[in-house]
């Protein structure tokens, strides 16, 4: 029988003592629960929910899987899964994989930072210091049981996880009767992404360079001209090296080759070394042997980027988008070589995603006006491509090549890794929606 | 490491028991006493951020003396003392000792707390204050009618069929509560909450019932009235135990539609809530205090009161009125609210002349003599008084003021001098509680730091110097030791519980009723409960009965139509624990919330700096639009510093409660706009 957190949000109000107790008995500079609430503001049809969550120590942990530095582990003793903050090196792809907010980054330690279970406690018979704290009862440490109830949160995320962590729904759920019923009907704003695109902006560099290195080896291959080789030598060097900035500690950042076994985000980064390797030697030796290895191992590297994504993409966002490394380099490659057919091929793809994904997300007016741009940026150089049907001139391949990387742009917009916050908004706003309309 | 059972003597109903753990004189966790059956699970997030309050950087631990540039130094505890002592003297030769006030506020409980009255006796007496900011218009109203003020046991609650938590937001001010009246709804319990303010509790509840705020009297006699015109009243009941039913009923005046008309809750659903009173047996009524802070305060008690007394709602498993149970207060000689009210004679030496409602101009009318000196200790009147204006004019007339305190506090700020405050572990003593029933020792734990002494030892050290020659049975020798010798001897008599009972474990009051009046006594004039009192009208000059008087909100309503309500929140004991980091992590920016309609009204917008004003002062803070607040009310919480951008108190004018000298803080109107 596996212990874990018992949760009963009939007694929760949110009071924060566990949080609070957390943070003093872990001493750091970041909270390691969260408290969520919903339904505060305004609506009369729903009632209020209290979630309070940290690590839910999951039997099949997704941060221990995806970290390429291997800094999860399991202790055998509790079953809780702990991370030792000398090997993170900071990528933050566990915060990515992980769908309930566990893993905190430490912006002053710039390392990963999550609940341990309080397992040096646990050993010492002593429960963790949040499920202590409550002092309600909302909150508890013991024995689950797991055939009782998710039935409070149905839309809690967990199938392939296993979280270990057991809702208690004691009780009606039936709404609060207000009397007088408040005319006010509050504005809830609508935040449809918190995301900062700064922060990933190391990374829109790294992997559109590598897109258009890989592009340029393919069209070369075609072409039968070798690029620049001091130019190709730049760029992929400031590929590495942006993809080095994104991490919090740089120089621990050979640990990302560490768990080849389970990573996707390790694969990659060895990939990437591969193909850089290969590349590079292929352009100063100028052997077409290694031309071709390079060319199919920077397809091998393109996949493995966009599997980085897709792992972490539980609720879907950018399975199918045209800001894809792999799609867009082959795009990329037939425009610069002037492949007429393979580029209409991969011209009315990227097209039809781009298209369907605006009428698709609704996007509000300055977001839309970005992705008409993207379109635009496409329509004008791909059609002159396919129409006049001659090399694309330089300006022509500037604009071609500034829309992609507005794709690559979006594509970081759009993903949406899934985020226990916006995944129980999302939902109760659906039910309030429902409500609503009886 | 060591680890010891304590209790949190705060202002608070729950006085929560707790495991602490020291080690190397520091205070390192904090975990709950499953022992104590009111608080099983532990205190809420302020108990816990005792851990950062003990140890904190802002902690005075050092005397500060002001110098005449405003600043404050350190000076040594010896010569702070020397100073204050000089004064003293000198203040009593020049004015005599009554121009000296001695103000004690609720910071922290204890039986140590009365050590101070004897050495101000000795002194020759002083002024000192009447009347008590919380709480006792509604312990009046309880006392009259029913003799004794008690409830029944907290974990009680969970045999509730109805439960009605009227005016009061356990959630936020009684936390332990919670889980009593979550088991019961588990069982089947219905949950309903009166509150103009959709709280934390009410989000638990199944019903809310939002009257415009100080109507709540109006309410409970029109239900009054449904239930006996529905015959849904305990007759036998009534017949034994109640004195005063048919004049009561008689005096039902007030109409359901009336009711509608000035509650603004709908006929028909104050018809059903009667209904759910009427037939929802057994009930417990959870009142709040917040109820009674009006100038109606003492007949709104005695109105809702009234329901259970109907209903036969007394002296039974799951019923109740929980106003307050003070039958853990086994040593108190005289119990509140009766300690709050002057009596000439028995003060003496004490002139008993300054009410708490209004400090700021009663010590400004102050004559023969006048008030030259002040001492503080376990309050902060500047920022939690009524009518700062009069206040802080009050204390700049005053030429020495004497602070006890633990951190630098708006009335702290104010003083020439601040002695360092002595904090929860560093001295033993023996607390009560008002909802808990048990009796509690609070030992010493750690040592305090710096040149913190308790407040006992500074009267010993003062009394010294001034010759006073107190006996140490009065004011024992410093020292932990000699304290728990004084507590030992100060239970003597009482009961049979020792000291050393109490080291054990926190214990059931002696004598406790877990079934509060279970043998039908009630200790009022006619052995009955008093529906009808004569010492209401002779005492307080209000009616007899229980009846209902609109708030009268002075000639300016028009000017300032929006009720302003001050409450209190879960983060904060009043004024204390905001300040901690610990606390703020979990605390928004404070600030001002009025409803959308009140917010389009006058073009505010959500998190926009406003100024809240009326003709006592104004007040300037950010506003939250929220859909939890009705119309016509601003809600602002109290307790929130002055540096903070908080002192609500100056907007409210000092005014009393109908009866028990309590401050109707909930009674002034305020207008609201943006500013920049």
């Amino acid at each position: 029988m596996r212990n874990g957190f018992i949760f009963k949000h009939d007694r929760c109000v949110g009071c924060n003592a566990c949080r609070a107790a957390c943070s003093l008995e872990n001493r750091g500079t970041v909270h390691l629960r969260n408290i969520f609430t919903y339904n505060i503001g305004s609506e009369n049809f729903s009632p209020v929910i209290n979630l309070s969550m940290a690590c839910n120590h999951c039997e099949s942990a997704i941060c221990m899987k995806g970290c390429p530095a291997s800094v999860f582990s399991r202790d055998k003793a509790t079953g809780a899964i702990i991370l030792n903050e000398k090997k993170c090196i900071g990528c933050k792809y566990c915060q990515w994989n992980c769908p309930y907010d566990a893993p905190k980054f430490d912006i002053l330690k710039k390392t990963i930072a999550k609940c341990n279970l309080c397992y040096t406690g646990l050993k010492e018979g002593r429960k963790p210091a949040c499920s202590t704290a409550c002092p309600t009862g909302a909150l508890s440490f013991g024995e689950l049981n797991v055939s009782e109830s998710k039935t409070a949160f149905r839309w809690f995320p967990d199938k392939q996880l296993v979280p270990a962590l057991q809702f208690i729904a004691n009780g009606n759920d039936v709404p609060l009767k207000i009397i007088p019923l408040n005319k006010g009907k509050q504005v809830v704003k609508q935040n449809r992404n918190d995301k900062n695109i700064k922060g990933e902006l190391s990374l829109v560099i790294f992997s559109f360079l590598t897109t258009l290195s890989v592009a340029l080896v393919l069209s070369s291959f075609i072409k039968g001209i070798y690029p620049e080789k001091y130019t190709f030598l730049v760029m992929l060097a400031t590929a590495g090296t942006c993809s080095l900035f994104h991490l919090g500690k740089k120089l621990r950042s050979w640990r990302a080759l560490t768990n080849l076994k389970t990573s996707p985000l390790s694969r990659e980064i060895a990939a990437f070394i591969l193909y850089s390797a290969l590349s590079t030697s292929a352009l100063f030796l100028q052997l077409p042997s290694l031309l071709i290895s390079s060319a199919l191992t920077g397809l091998l590297l393109l996949l493995l980027l966009d599997s980085v994504y897709i792992y972490a993409d539980k609720s879907r966002s950018v399975v199918l988008h045209s800001g894809q490394t792999f799609l867009s380099a082959l795009t990329i490659a037939s425009f610069l070589s002037g492949s007429i057919l393979p580029f209409a091929f991969t011209f009315i793809i990227k097209l039809g995603l781009t298209a369907y994904r605006h009428i698709f997300i609704k996007p509000d007016f300055s977001e839309s006006s970005v992705r008409f741009l993207r379109i635009a940026l496409l329509v004008v150089p791909g059609l002159s491509l396919l129409l006049l049907n001659s090399n694309p001139g330089i300006s022509i391949i500037f604009i071609f090549l500034t829309g992609e990387f507005i794709d690559r742009i979006l594509f970081y917009y759009d993903f949406n890794p899934l985020n226990i916050n916006s995944l129980i908004k999302e939902h109760l706003k659906r039910e309030r929606d429902e409500k609503e309309k009886y | 490491m060591n680890e010891f059972v304590t209790a949190c003597p705060r202002n608070c109903y729950s006085t929560c028991s707790f495991r602490v753990q020291v080690e190397n004189n520091q205070i390192i966790r904090i975990l709950p006493y499953s022992g104590n059956l009111a608080t099983p699970d532990g205190p809420c997030i302020k108990g816990l951020s005792y851990i950062e309050r003990t140890h904190s950087k802002d902690r005075l631990i050092h005397p500060l003396i002001r110098s005449s540039s405003g600043n404050f130094s350190i000076i040594g505890i010896n010569e702070a003392l020397d100073i204050i002592t000089n004064k003293l003297r000198r203040i009593r030769e020049d004015y005599g000792p009554k121009s000296i006030l001695w103000y004690r506020g609720s910071g922290m409980s204890g039986l140590t707390n009365d050590i101070g009255s004897s050495f101000w006796k000795s002194f020759g007496g002083a002024t000192t204050t009447y009347g008590n900011l919380c709480w006792p218009a509604g312990l009046e109203a309880v006392r009259l009618t029913m003799g004794t003020v008690k409830h029944n046991v907290p974990w009680d609650l969970e045999n509730a069929k109805t439960i009605l938590i009227w005016g009061k937001n356990p959630a936020e001010t009684n936390i332990q509560e919670i889980r009593f009246i979550a088991n019961a709804r588990v069982k089947g319990c219905k949950i309903m909450v009166i509150d103009p303010i959709r709280t934390a509790t009410a989000d638990k509840a199944d019903i809310l019932y939002c009257p415009v705020p100080g109507t709540d009297g109006a309410l409970a006699l029109a239900i009054a009235r449904i239930l006996i015109e529905n015959n849904l009243v305990d007759h036998e009941f009534i017949k034994n135990h109640v004195k005063g039913f048919e004049n009561f009923r008689d005096s039902l005046r007030i109409t359901v539609s009336e009711a509608e008309q000035i509650t603004g809750i709908p006929a028909e659903e104050i018809t059903s809530l009667a209904m759910l009173i009427g037939n929802g047996k057994p009930m417990t009524i959870l009142p709040g205090y917040g109820l009674q802070r009006h100038q109606n305060g003492g007949q709104t008690i005695r109105s809702i009161l009234a329901l259970s007394i109907l209903t036969g709602n007394i002296g039974k498993p799951g019923a109740g009125f929980n106003y307050a149970n003070l039958q853990s207060y086994i040593y108190d000689d005289l119990k509140e609210p009766l300690s709050y009210f002057p009596d000439p004679d028995k003060d003496l030496p004490f002139r008993r002349s300054v009410s708490m409602a209004r400090l700021g101009s009663d010590m400004l009318k102050t004559r023969d003599p006048e008030l030259k000196a002040i001492w503080i200790e376990r309050g902060n009147p500047v920022l939690q008084s009524p009518d700062t204006n009069n206040v802080l004019k009050a204390f700049s007339m005053i030429d020495f003021k004497v602070v006890v305190e633990q951190f630098m506090t708006d009335t702290a700020a104010l003083s020439d001098i601040i002695l360092p405050a002595k904090d929860v572990f560093e001295q033993s003593d023996i607390i009560g509680s008002y909802w808990s029933p048990y009796v509690q020792l609070k030992p010493k734990v750690i040592q305090a730091p710096g040149e913190v002494i308790p407040e006992t030892e500074i009267y010993y050290h003062i009394a010294e110097k001034l010759n006073l020659n107190i006996s140490n049975e009065l004011i024992p020798k410093p020292g932990n030791d000699n304290i728990e010798k004084w507590l030992e001897n100060r239970i003597k008599g009482y009961s049979d519980l020792t000291l050393q009972t109490l080291k054990q474990a926190p214990v059931l009051a002696p004598g406790l009723q877990e079934i509060a009046y279970e043998d039908f006594v009630f200790d009022t004039p006619s052995g009955k409960i008093e529906l009808c009192s004569e010492t209401a009208k002779l005492k307080w000059g209000i009616s007899e009965l229980p009846g209902y008087t609109s708030i009268n909100h002075g000639e300016n309503r028009n000017k300032y139509p929006l009720i302003f309500l001050t409450p209190n929140t879960g983060n904060r004991i009043h004024s204390q624990f905001g300040n901690l980091e610990i606390i703020k992590e979990t605390t928004p920016e404070p600030c001002a919330r009025i409803s959308v309609e009140e917010a389009n009204r006058r073009g505010i917008t959500e998190g926009q700096r406003t100024r809240i004003f009326n003709e006592c002062g104004e007040l300037k803070c950010r506003v939250s639009i929220s859909a939890r607040i009705p119309a016509g009310v601003v809600v602002l919480p109290n307790g929130i510093w002055f540096s903070e951008g908080g002192g609500v108190n100056r907007l409210i004018a000092g005014q009393e409660t109908d009866i028990g000298y309590g401050a109707a803080f909930h009674d002034n109107s305020v207008e609201i706009e943006v500013s920049d």
